[in-house]
């Protein structure tokens, strides 16, 4: 090979090379502009359906008329001191918190000292592969139509299903219901029928909205109780009440 | 054994780029079917109004299904790549933050309860350790970004 040839050889090798250099960088540049361009469109979708689904939910939205509290509460007593009660049917802590307070509860009731709100939310759907606590809260709204929140609420914890199973269907849900003398088709048809599904998701949003953050939730006169026992219940409201 | 370093690379970035897609799809994909809910898990970090709370945990499902598909396609790895490092600083900063003031969240969802006892919460640990771990599989992605069967290698038609 002659000098000169080994030159246009050389030549070439560099031109190859600058072209090639010059592909990368479109093909980098092509493929920055491709990749921010999905995720951009990923997260509009995200947005947009998740828009979509909550006008979608308000639009369901049925308001039990018997419910305080802007419509995501149930009432009980009329005394001074406020109680407030977040908690899930489906979460087995709330069923202990409740067994354990329930008798002091109902002392400060019947003494006329406070007035206690439950709002039952639902934030451990994914833990039933039938949305458990969102029938379950839609149900308890049912119940408070016909009168009777409070003895059905007891109830569906007295027969609380397991975490990570089936939940209860709705039969045995209107089945509880005439248990405690919810006897009425109004009531098996608002089961049924769905009637306070979307309900239950707007209390749950509304409580989180105010930064209740877990279940069992024990406010009283807007304080959470760290640990919800009957002497530190019992304690707060004769703190509030002072 | 240079040249077999050299050859080994590739596939362990290979390795790399389909365990964060894998990642990713399935973070997303199971808060995707719930969007109200990751709301809601976002707003129990409390850093932000629940407005926003609500916006993120609506877009963030999303993001990390793309990215998951991104990386899945090899396409623009080391961007993917980076990207992903930085959302999972992100997250795990939210959790020391979550772990420093003392709040009671589960796995970035709401908490079953107060069950969890007073002190130090084990499952932030493991879940910044997990963390952690998918960054090392980001880290290592924008340290060699070069994989198999990525469209970056065929678009850059150089075979890699």
């Amino acid at each position: 090979m002659s000098n000169g040839d080994k030159k246009r050889a050389q030549a070439k090798q560099v031109v190859r090379e600058q072209l090639a250099r010059e592909r990368r960088r479109k093909v980098t540049l092509w493929t920055t502009v491709g990749v921010v361009t999905v995720l951009v469109m990923a997260g509009l979708i995200g947005w947009g359906v998740a828009a979509g689904q909550e006008k979608a939910n308000a639009g369901k939205l049925t308001v039990p008329p018997a419910a305080v509290d802007d419509g995501t509460a149930f009432a009980r007593g009329t005394g001074p001191v406020q109680i407030d009660i977040y908690e899930d049917f489906l979460c087995p802590f709330c069923r202990k918190v409740e067994t354990a307070i329930g008798p002091t509860v109902t002392q400060l009731v019947d003494a006329g000292k406070v007035t206690v709100r439950y709002h039952p939310i639902a934030i451990l759907d994914h833990l039933s592969s039938t949305q458990y606590s969102t029938r379950a809260a839609g149900a308890s709204a049912a119940a408070a139509q016909g009168g009777k929140f409070f003895e059905y609420h007891e109830a569906l914890f007295a027969q609380q299903p397991p975490e990570g199973g089936a939940g209860l269907d709705d039969a045995k849900l209107i089945e509880i219901g005439r248990s405690v003398g919810l006897t009425d088709q109004a009531f098996a048809d608002a089961i049924t029928g769905k009637t306070y599904t979307a309900w239950a998701t707007k209390v749950t949003d509304t409580a989180s909205s105010r930064g209740i953050t877990g279940t069992p939730s024990v406010l009283v006169a807007g304080t959470k109780l760290d640990s919800p026992t009957p002497q530190a219940l019992a304690a707060a409201v004769e703190a509030a009440s002072a | 054994m240079e040249t077999r370093t050299r050859t080994a690379w590739p596939w362990i970035s290979t390795a790399a780029r389909l365990g964060l897609a894998a990642v990713w799809l399935i973070a997303g994909g199971l808060k995707v079917g719930d969007l109200a809910a990751s709301g809601r898990a976002v707003n129990a970090y409390q850093l932000f109004p629940y407005e926003v709370a609500k916006v993120i945990g609506a877009v963030q499902p999303f993001l990390e299904i793309a990215l998951g598909l991104l990386l899945l396609a090899g396409l623009a790895v080391r961007l993917s790549a980076g990207l992903s490092a930085a959302l999972l600083l992100i997250f795990i900063a939210g959790i020391v933050s979550a772990w420093a003031r003392g709040l009671q969240i589960d796995c970035g969802c709401f908490s079953t309860g107060g069950e969890l006892g007073a002190g130090a919460d084990p499952a932030y640990g493991w879940d910044i350790a997990r963390d952690a771990g998918f960054l090392l599989l980001a880290g290592l992605l924008l340290w060699r970004p070069r994989t198999r069967f990525s469209i970056d290698g065929i678009l850059m038609g150089d075979g890699q």
